[in-house]
């Protein structure tokens, strides 16, 4: 499911420039070419986390629909278990987005946790203690950076939108992900690019990117 | 499935089989089954290990038909993990073949005289028993493929591996899947151990020419079991995230909630939680041609299960599950998925429930065994149980003796049993239901079954801080009535969430036994059975004082959130009044 209407789950493109401007690292610019049937390897690198920039101090369905572009019947029927700084949010209109928040989406999860984590469930009762709380009617909207984690479905439907429009992610998550990555994601992986220059795919691999701050970027091609 | 088997092992002039009607235990099936036969035969201040005690393996009410995810089989004793009542519950395919070949519960019953291990085979002809020692201390893994030199690759096996031998309180029953492999265990509360004081080794399925059990109504089972099959399909959970990515897909989730017990349940996130997500592990099994999407029994649609390959290619074990993970990995600091696998396997091979042993390393580690993380010692600590030395039959004998003999305060049991993969102090009504609950600490115990659809014990307001116990106490009603149809819980979430799914699994049950079911029958059904379970730990010299959780729970904050367990004790008393 791209979107419960069965489309993209985007209701709109983004336009915003999605790079915050970290300071204290080094950044490096990854322009990666990859075959499509390869992007599912990228889902455990979206669950690390990545950062945006973004408005802050707005609702979390404001991020989500307005800025982020995500279609508004995708955010209610299938983000169904979301965390802001570690909480469980459930309700999207009240929760409001501070400078710095870490943001997690997933789709609906199974077990008596799964249900009880869920948004607005019959069971929060059962974790009141790690439920977010309103934070509606006193904020500020300011421009601010805020991490982004993406989950199991939604990493799978939301993923792809961001890695075409590039992501800021932590150089020691890059390298595990090469460290780890199953074999055949390299003959799927096409060309790449460091800050505008051309270099062989398996080189990079062999990078040291523990200490950077890296912005990844992705061009899908058709498999085969 | 109108009789019951039983095999008297403690006869005089050796084992002895017989078929018996159900009389008293008529309409009942799965954990309904063995709670009712434990309560009633067995006395409950017996020793565990002793020949008053009985292991009865009982089908759900629907096995052995076309109905989806009706595989389930409940395995029922005295627990020598825990002191009282016990049921644990597995997939595989003996449940379907069970109850092909007519039998409503196999009750194994008495002790042999001397250490003769015997083979049971059942087809439909009868019972044959036979004692060979050819498979002493063999792994589950061996003998099945032993097993099926001699029978086929058609057959199901129940068995155990040497844990159930050397009669360790962490072994388990393993039950044969569709692949005649080993994988699917009743794990819980050491029932292997009493199925190896019956001294048999394994019990060998045949169910060539029985019939598929047939409904009442044959037309409106079918047409329900294809309106609970379309829910299924349907719902996100069980039509895309369990074929996806397996209960892993819990991994990530919980660690965000910073509810995955790391370390020892000293923290709730694992910093390696990401190599080791289900969204990691689909990856690792589709690029090393395994099957991301399986089921563990003939009838299953969901397909949460799957297979794992090594590196070449070959068969290491099934998809390693979500509790499986967590105590293998993030409890232990270990954060490969490949060691995880081979603990699965290992596990799997002697016998021994993941969760306990993933609990006792925690434990080991935490004395200073081994240091957190140490994969390779978490390995060899296995492999000391496997063999039976005096360091493996301490840890093979759970979390809580673990502790015991190297003097560890923060021991994470309730009634002897380890907690499972959520930390009570973030998710606080599970904890309820982890304290109070007859199995021990058992995260199926209280599921998110159909509480609310049927308004069990009345509504409940979620948004009252008060409510967890209200919920915890209708969730472990509607369960223990849904561990009685032998349905795979994992229809729970189709179930909550379509109502016209819920309608027809209850015409479902209601054309395949000709009973109309009513949702007050199912509370009943529910209330029936923990009823027995209750009593049944009372009269072993269960108290209220056992309805706790360790003191480390109210007493140290669990980071990130740092929260501690703070429903209060009377409380917890009050999650059994109705």
């Amino acid at each position: 499911m791209g979107s419960p209407a069965g489309g993209s789950p985007f209701s709109s493109v983004v336009k915003r420039p999605m790079e915050p401007k970290p300071e204290n690292y080094s950044t490096i610019n990854l322009r990666l070419t990859v075959e499509s049937d390869r992007l599912s390897l990228f889902s455990s690198l979206l669950g690390q986390g990545f950062t945006l920039k973004v408005r802050t101090g707005c609702s979390l369905r404001e991020l989500l629909c307005e800025q982020l572009g995500v279609h508004a019947d995708y955010v209610d029927q299938r983000i169904q278990t979301i965390f802001l700084d570690g909480k469980t949010v459930d309700d999207v209109d009240t929760a409001v987005i501070r400078q710095e928040s870490t943001l997690a989406l997933s789709a609906a999860m199974p077990g008596l946790a799964g249900a009880t984590l869920r948004r607005g469930g019959a069971y929060a009762a059962m974790r009141r203690q790690i439920s977010h709380q309103n934070t509606a009617g006193h904020n500020s909207v300011a421009d601010g950076v805020v991490m982004l984690k993406l989950f199991n479905l939604v990493a799978l439907e939301l993923g792809p939108g961001f890695l075409k429009q590039g992501i800021w992610i932590r150089g020691k998550h890059m390298e595990n992900f090469f460290k780890k990555v199953p074999d055949y994601f390299w003959p799927g992986c096409r060309a790449a690019e460091i800050d505008g220059t051309p270099l062989k795919v398996e080189e990079i691999g062999r990078l040291e990117w523990r200490h950077r701050q890296v912005f990844l970027k992705l061009e899908f091609k058709e498999s085969g | 499935m109108d009789k019951l088997l039983r095999i008297d092992m403690g006869m005089d002039g050796g084992p002895k089989a017989s078929e018996e009607p159900l009389g008293d235990y008529a309409g009942l099936a799965g954990r309904g089954m063995t709670s009712a036969i434990i309560a009633k035969e067995v006395p409950p201040l017996c020793h565990p290990l002793g020949k008053d005690n009985k292991l009865v393996i009982a089908p759900g009410l629907l096995s052995g038909s076309h109905a989806a995810q009706s595989g389930r089989v409940s395995v029922g004793c005295k627990s020598p993990l825990t002191g009282g009542i016990k049921e644990a519950n597995s997939g595989g395919q003996g449940a379907q073949v069970i109850a092909r070949l007519g039998y409503a519960a196999i009750v194994l019953e008495g002790k042999p005289g001397d250490d003769t291990l015997y083979k049971v085979v059942i087809n439909k002809d009868g019972v044959e028993i036979t004692p060979d020692n050819s498979l002493k201390m063999m792994g589950n893994y061996d003998l099945i493929d032993k097993i099926r030199e001699t029978y086929g690759d058609k057959v199901a096996c129940i068995s155990i591996g040497p844990a159930g031998e050397m009669k360790m309180a962490a072994a388990s029953v393993a039950f044969t899947d569709m692949e005649q492999r080993p994988t699917r265990h009743a794990g819980r509360g050491g029932v292997g151990a009493v199925m190896g004081t019956k001294g048999i080794k394994v019990i060998v399925l045949d169910d060539t020419g029985m019939p598929t059990r047939s409904p009442k109504d044959p037309e409106k089972f079918k047409a329900a079991n294809k309106a609970f099959v379309q829910g299924l399909k349907k719902h996100p959970i069980t039509g895309e995230g369990l074929p996806s990515f397996g209960t892993n897909i819990l991994t990530n989730v919980i660690n965000e909630a910073g509810a995955l017990p790391t370390h020892n349940f000293k923290t709730g996130r694992f910093d390696g939680a990401g190599n080791i997500s289900g969204e990691t592990q689909s990856e690792i099994m589709k690029a090393r041609g395994g099957m991301v999407a399986h089921g563990c029994h003939k009838g299953c649609v969901i397909r949460c299960s799957g297979i794992y390959n090594d590196k070449d290619g070959n068969f290491v074990t099934k998809r390693p599950e979500y509790e499986t993970v967590w105590a293998h990995g993030g409890n232990c600091g270990i954060d490969d998925m490949d060691t995880i696998a081979e603990l699965d396997r290992m596990d799997d091979d002697y016998g021994l429930d993941t969760i306990e042993m993933g609990a006792a390393i925690g434990v080991a580690m935490e004395a200073g065994l081994a240091e957190f993380g140490d994969a390779e010692a978490a390995v060899n600590l296995l492999k000391e149980v496997g063999k039976g030395s005096p360091l493996g039959r301490i840890i093979g004998n759970g979390a809580a003796v673990t502790g015991k003999v190297f003097g560890v305060e923060r021991v994470p049991v309730v009634k002897g049993q380890a907690l499972p993969a959520y930390d009570p102090r973030s998710v606080q009504g599970m904890g309820v239901t982890y304290a109070t609950t007859t199995m021990g600490a058992d995260h199926t115990a209280g599921y998110a079954v159909t509480a609310n659809v049927l308004n069990v014990g009345g509504s409940v307001d979620p948004l009252n801080p008060e409510g967890q116990v209200e919920l915890s106490r209708n969730l472990q009603i509607a369960t223990a009535a849904i561990d009685a149809t032998g349905m795979c819980l994992f229809i729970a979430f189709a179930i909550l969430d379509q109502p016209e799914t819920f309608e027809a699994l209850v015409d479902m049950i209601g054309a395949f036994t000709g009973q109309n079911l009513t949702a007050d029958d199912v509370t009943e059904l529910g209330k029936t059975i923990l009823t027995f379970e209750r009593d049944f730990n009372s009269r072993a010299g269960f108290t209220q004082k056992d309805d706790r959780l360790p003191d480390f729970f109210k007493e140290e904050p669990l980071p990130p959130h740092n929260v501690t367990f703070d429903v209060k004790d009377e409380d917890l008393d009050r999650v059994f009044n109705w």
